[in-house]
């Protein structure tokens, strides 16, 4: 039975890792932080640090610093990978694109995405918005309730709006990320 | 006689600037709409709505539009010009890219998860006729032979279809993970944009071959070619830009801001047209002052649009 069971698991890998399915999903999210957008930028702006912010992220290593191929590979606190490559970083809009290269349903429940994050003035203090385009993690007609469209949008909504969060906690100086 | 009249009036059209009467059909896949667009920058009139989730949209003879429901297998059959659904076709797989052959009697099908195009009937969506291709079949084009051209987006390949006999008759390698493709006019070469490596293939129709590869950067996600054959427009949806081309050369003549996430191009005359699918709304490209005239809201998730070709509408 649980041959069965992880056997079935690893042929859905296989049938998901390559995948790239027919209806995208949106995600939008932001935040206000009161600091100027530098400030923000001073912690958010290196590609691969990511852990210096996220509180999802257990840790993170990049390879190619800011440039047009670097990369950066993204340990979540729940044992899953996030292999992310970087598009575009431009540090005087204070903007970031970048996406996903091979899944890992355990990390994240979608198949691929791809993500942008900008920091803009607002009043005396800065926003920031992270949006994205994402595929559910079965792409078929007929994926399970776990890899579907629905457990996409929650589970990438919670990261991103974790991730905001623990940015304003990190940028205001309230020390340790909110949970 | 009749013909050069035709063109004569449009070259006069274009010139005082009175747009000539080519609507721009857009599908929008969130809102499950389609809306039709004037060449300017009005707003559209009220959406048609359709099946869930449309993808792509496509024209065929006597003003008719086909769109594709990948989520419920569906083919929504349009009247463009009354404006209103003729019907819906049930298809078997995951229906995704889509060619119309050019009477109008058979469309040309791919089946995302089941790596085939099948021919169906226009009329009732009876399978006719079906050929394996390579893995994820995204865009098809048909010239105007009866051959087709299938963006095999996992196998890094373009399929080429004798669709007289729904047999493949060769395999083309390009870029990575090839998704839209365009015809030039004289049908001489294909277009083939790869998502995953930022670059436009181009391959030569005659020997089925990848000539050269012109790098875009981003994600290149829709194509088209201008309608002398001279310039390539290009969405970048990482950028959330329009690329502009000189399709001789290859070289990037200008970098056009558009909404977020780009994805779906087509051209008429002096004009370009994206479908900002993050944005809702679609960006005209004015193609002599290679800027944004327009952006014009659209339903939810637009990410295929067309616009019928002459003759046809």
């Amino acid at each position: 039975m649980r041959l069965a069971t992880s056997t079935a698991f690893l042929l859905l890998l296989a049938t998901t890792a390559l995948a790239h399915g027919p209806t995208p999903q949106k995600i939008d999210q932001s935040i206000t932080i009161a600091a100027k957008p530098d400030a923000v930028w001073a912690v958010l702006g290196t590609f691969a640090k990511i852990d210096a912010w996220h509180p999802q992220v257990a840790k993170s290593e990049g390879t190619g610093g800011n440039g047009a191929d670097a990369r950066r590979k993204v340990t979540l606190k729940n044992g899953g990978t996030l292999d992310e490559g970087l598009d575009e970083l431009n540090a005087t809009t204070h903007s970031y694109s970048y996406r996903l290269s091979d899944p890992d349903l355990k990390a994240l429940p979608v198949s691929s995405y791809t993500a942008t994050i900008t920091v803009s003035p607002d009043g005396a203090g800065s926003k920031v918005e992270w949006l994205g385009r994402f595929y559910r993690g079965d792409t078929g007609n007929e994926p399970p309730e776990e890899l579907s469209d629905e457990a996409g949008k929650v589970a990438m909504n919670r990261y991103f709006a974790d991730g905001l969060k623990g940015l304003k906690a990190k940028v205001e100086g309230a020390g340790q990320a909110a949970p | 006689m009749i013909a050069p009249c035709g063109l004569a009036l449009v070259v006069l059209l274009a010139g005082s600037g009175i747009a000539p009467a080519s609507p721009i059909y857009v599908a929008s896949q969130g809102a499950g709409t389609m809306v039709a667009l004037d060449s300017g920058s009005a707003p559209p009139g009220a959406p048609l709505p359709v099946a869930r989730t449309p993808a792509q949209i496509a024209a065929g003879p006597e003003g008719r539009l086909y769109l594709t429901h990948p989520d419920t297998r569906q083919i929504t059959v349009v009247d463009g010009r009354a404006g209103s659904v003729l019907r819906t076709l049930s298809v078997p797989g995951q229906p995704f890219g889509l060619a119309v052959s050019r009477d109008g009697s058979s469309l040309f099908v791919g089946d995302w998860s089941g790596n085939r195009v099948i021919r169906v009937s226009a009329e009732t969506g009876t399978v006719a006729g079906e050929v394996a291709v390579g893995k994820d079949p995204a865009a098809l084009v048909l010239d105007r032979s009866g051959r087709l051209y299938v963006a095999d987006r996992e196998s890094r390949q373009v399929s080429v279809i004798d669709t007289t006999r729904m047999a493949r008759i060769a395999t083309v390698p390009v870029g990575e993970a090839p998704f839209a493709l365009a015809l030039d006019p004289a049908e001489e070469r294909l277009y083939v944009a790869n998502v995953r490596d930022g670059t436009v293939s181009v391959v030569a129709t005659a020997d089925t071959r990848t000539i050269a590869t012109l790098k875009v950067g981003g994600m290149p996600y829709g194509v088209a070619v201008s309608e002398d054959g001279g310039r390539l427009l290009v969405s970048n949806q990482q950028g959330g830009t329009l690329v502009v081309l000189d399709a001789r050369a290859g070289t990037v003549q200008a970098v056009v801001p558009v909404g977020r996430y780009p994805e779906g191009v087509a051209t008429a005359g002096k004009r370009a047209y994206v479908a900002n699918w993050f944005s809702d709304s679609v960006s005209v490209i004015d193609l002599d002052t290679l800027r944004e005239t327009a952006r014009i809201t659209v339903p939810e998730g637009p990410r295929s649009l067309v616009i019928p070709q002459e003759g046809a509408r």
